[in-house]
């Protein structure tokens, strides 16, 4: 009964939260605020939210959404990560509360963090490829394609359930398998790891991995997307020839705008030296988000920009320039 | 051993100080005059909002007595040598910033008694503004930041401190080696710790933050006035030029009113179309040594008095546009990052010739590239004095890149003297008469 009248509340808040989030971006919009890209996003990211926390109780729908996340970072990159990811906001939003507290952020070592870009690679082979291993050293009696799928995305290593972790919506009351008083937490990969443990560590070890994340997030920004294996993108196909075209939506520096003033690496929530680094042109790191940060940060007008095939949707301003709403 | 006397200024009679400071003092204040009444005689429609500016620019007059009045109630001087003073750091401790390089001629042989002929004019000349008492600002100053850049400031620093305390700030010399910026922060930690010393005032996060917010506002003005350059000229590169300097020792609230005052009048003569001066003039850049104000005012003033008339519509000069062109960008508005924030703006935004990078000092190519497309610039006058060794190695280096985009680019090179300026004036011309015959074409 309780859980059901709690369920039904956050659906209401979540209906209502949609609606707020459409009229404040009409509203961004109108204004010509829309250059915040910092509150855009906020507002996007809560719409995404709202919609996986929807679909997320049908399962075809998430195998959808896996497929069209991964096709779309062929074309634009780790788009999804930036402005759609709930874990993503989920860490956005910890940032908020640090800042709030005024408590400075640390960075992890670029060379560590390079590291760990690489491992995400290795991580999603893994993930991949288990099943089919495991099929391969435990043949089933029947090849029949059915099962091979069923055994695939649903057996004891699920690729499908590892690489949907991030877009679990945080709290799912009727389908979470953390129960903490009368309410059902869902937390990314929580479900996972309580799979393949039993008795008390079932508890234990999820519970371990919330805090983990929720403190690392806490000290450095976006912790979980700088190894997370949804987070692979467009690099991945960009690294063969013939794949140059791949990312349509992309930065682009104006080499003889760019003051090498270092504002654009401080702002990047995780860590890209590349758009500081690189002289000028197309930037083609797999480790950058879209956030857009830097691009709202960077004080030279159009010296970064964002791309889509020609045309420039956004660019840096002169932030200084006095607009009208001052 | 060591003794405890001056460690090089030389003992001077306190009548020959007088006498020499009087003097000095006279023949400066001509050159103020004159050099303003010039540049009013100049400028067709000269915006009334320079009068502000034009008064400020009268170093011994308001300003001066406005900094002695808030030293008797108590507030603090800190004068610096070079643009890579943290600024914000002084205004937070709630000290006034004044930038105290000399642009005499006539202190410049003084300085001569101290330093041989060899060195840098603009060293010699604060050195000999120094010996006589002359400048203001320094005078008035309770400790001098010294950013170590070229071998002179670091002399010069060193030599200062014969009368004051001088706080010595190191900059690391390639700027994207990964300790570089650690290093300068350091350095600017180890200022702060002096600032507060001497101010007996702390530097809190939220003094820190308005520091940087009142700073961003006059950065805000300050670019506002270089992007109405880069149309038809609305204003002519001399007052420009004025307005930037006096950033340098004003108040800089009131200084970021008056030139947001000036740029609303500037908008309302663009809308007019009334022009500062025709519109054939060429459009000229300047680069290399700082030009200081009063009377390090001859190359401006031959361009923009001569025939052909040119305009100076922007320039690369640590004197005027770069003091101010790059914000201090703050991501999170905590102490630490506000630091960050801070050292990046001085060091790796600038495009001082002390710094070199991998790529040599690029940043100053793609500085100088972009300022001639977007101001649409038609030729570089590439300025140096005698002893400015690391401005006059650039030199090659820039002319080919300028070369290559067909802009043509002049070399001009003088001292601290009124004697040379018939000469440079035939140069000056010449070189206008080419860029006119070019426009021609
Ligand atoms: S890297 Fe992973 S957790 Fe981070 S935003 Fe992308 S999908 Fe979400
Ligand atoms: S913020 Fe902009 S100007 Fe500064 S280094 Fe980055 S791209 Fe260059
Ligand atoms: S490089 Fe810029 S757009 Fe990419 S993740 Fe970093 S801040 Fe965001």
């Amino acid at each position: 009964m309780v859980i059901e009248i709690l369920g039904e509340a956050l659906k209401l808040m979540v209906l209502a939260g949609l609606t707020i989030a459409g009229i404040l971006v009409i509203l961004i919009w109108k204004k010509g605020l829309a250059t915040r890209v910092t509150y855009l996003r906020f507002v996007i990211q809560a719409a995404a939210l709202a919609t996986f926390f929807y679909i997320f109780t049908y399962p075809i729908w998430l195998l959808i959404m896996l497929i069209v996340i991964l096709a779309m970072s062929i074309v634009f990159g780790r788009f999804f990560c930036g402005w759609l990811c709930p874990f993503g906001l989920y860490m956005d939003l910890i940032t908020v509360a640090r800042k709030a507290l005024k408590i400075r952020h640390r960075d992890l070592p670029d060379r560590l963090n390079k590291f760990l870009h690489n491992l995400r690679y290795v991580l999603l082979l893994v993930f991949l490829l288990l099943p089919a291993v495991l099929l391969l050293m435990d043949p089933l009696p029947s090849v029949q394609l059915g099962i091979v799928l069923a055994e695939v995305l649903g057996g004891p290593f699920k690729p499908m359930n590892i690489l949907l972790g991030p877009i679990i919506p945080l709290i799912v009351p009727w389908a979470g398998p953390l129960v903490i008083g009368d309410v059902n937490f869902s937390y990314p990969y929580v479900q996972d790891i309580i799979g393949y443990t039993n008795g008390i560590y079932a508890t234990i070890f999820p519970l371990i991995f919330v805090v983990l994340t929720v403190v690392g997030s806490f000290a450095i920004r976006r912790v979980w997307c700088r190894f997370c294996p949804t987070g692979a993108s467009l690099a991945v196909v960009n690294r063969f020839k013939g794949f140059k075209w791949a990312p349509a939506l992309h930065l682009e520096k104006d080499e003889e705008k760019c003051t090498k003033c270092g504002i654009c690496k401080r702002v990047c929530s995780v860590q890209v030296t590349d758009v500081y680094e690189q002289k000028g042109g197309k930037i083609d790191t797999s480790m950058c988000m879209l956030c857009l940060r830097c691009v709202e940060m960077c004080p030279y007008e159009g010296c970064l920009k964002l791309k889509i095939g020609g045309k420039t949707i956004f660019k840096s301003r002169n932030w200084l320039k006095p607009s009208d709403s001052d | 051993m060591i003794s405890q006397q001056k460690k090089y200024m030389i003992e001077i009679s306190q009548k020959e100080i007088e006498e020499l400071r009087n003097s000095v003092k006279a023949t400066s204040r001509k050159v103020m005059a004159e050099n303003i009444a010039r540049m009013k005689k100049t400028s067709k429609n000269r915006p009334k909002a320079m009068e502000y500016f034009d008064e400020v620019a009268d170093l011994f007059g308001k300003r001066e007595k406005e900094i002695q009045a808030a030293k008797e109630s108590g507030k603090k001087v800190i004068g610096y040598m070079c643009l890579f003073a943290p600024t914000e750091m002084i205004l937070a401790a709630d000290a006034i910033p004044v930038r105290v390089n000399s642009g005499w001629y006539d202190t410049s042989k003084l300085g001569d008694r101290v330093v041989p002929v060899e060195v840098c004019p603009v060293i010699r000349s604060t050195i000999g503004a120094k010996m006589i008492g002359l400048s203001p600002y320094l005078e008035l100053s309770d400790a001098l930041i010294s950013v170590l850049t070229c071998d002179g400031m670091t002399k010069l620093g060193e030599i200062l401190s014969d009368y004051k305390p001088v706080w010595a700030m190191p900059i690391p010399r390639v700027k994207d080696l990964p300790q570089s910026l650690r290093f300068w922060r350091e350095g600017l930690l180890t200022v702060k710790g002096q600032i507060e010393a001497l101010t007996g005032n702390k530097i809190t996060r939220k003094k820190l933050k308005s520091a940087i917010e009142k700073t961003q506002k006059a950065t805000k003005a300050f670019r506002r006035l270089q992007e109405l350059r880069k149309g038809n000229p609305v204003i002519m590169g001399r007052d420009a030029m004025l307005v930037n300097q006096t950033y340098m020792w004003d108040d800089i609230t009131r200084w970021t009113e008056k030139t947001e005052a000036l740029c609303d009048e500037l908008e309302e003569k663009v809308r007019r179309k009334e022009w500062s001066c025709s519109l054939d003039a060429p459009r000229v850049m300047v680069t290399g040594t700082p030009m200081i104000w009063p009377d390090n005012w001859k190359l401006p003033t031959l361009v923009e008095e001569g025939t052909p008339q040119g305009v100076l519509v922007a320039d690369e000069l640590c004197s005027s546009e770069r003091l101010l062109y790059d914000p201090v960008g703050v991501d999170e508005w905590t102490m630490d990052d506000m630091l960050n924030a801070i050292g990046e703006r001085y060091l790796m935004a600038s495009t001082c010739p002390c710094f070199t990078s991998k790529d040599g000092n690029a940043d100053r190519i793609n500085w100088m590239l972009n300022k001639i497309k977007e101001w649409n610039v038609q030729g570089v006058i590439y300025y140096v004095v005698r002893g400015c060794m690391s401005y006059a190695m650039e030199y090659t280096r820039i002319k080919k890149v300028l070369d290559g985009i067909n802009i043509p680019v002049y070399y001009l090179d003088t001292e601290y003297t009124r004697e040379d300026v018939g000469q440079m004036k035939t140069r000056v011309e010449a070189f206008l008469e080419m860029l006119t015959a070019r426009i021609d074409i």
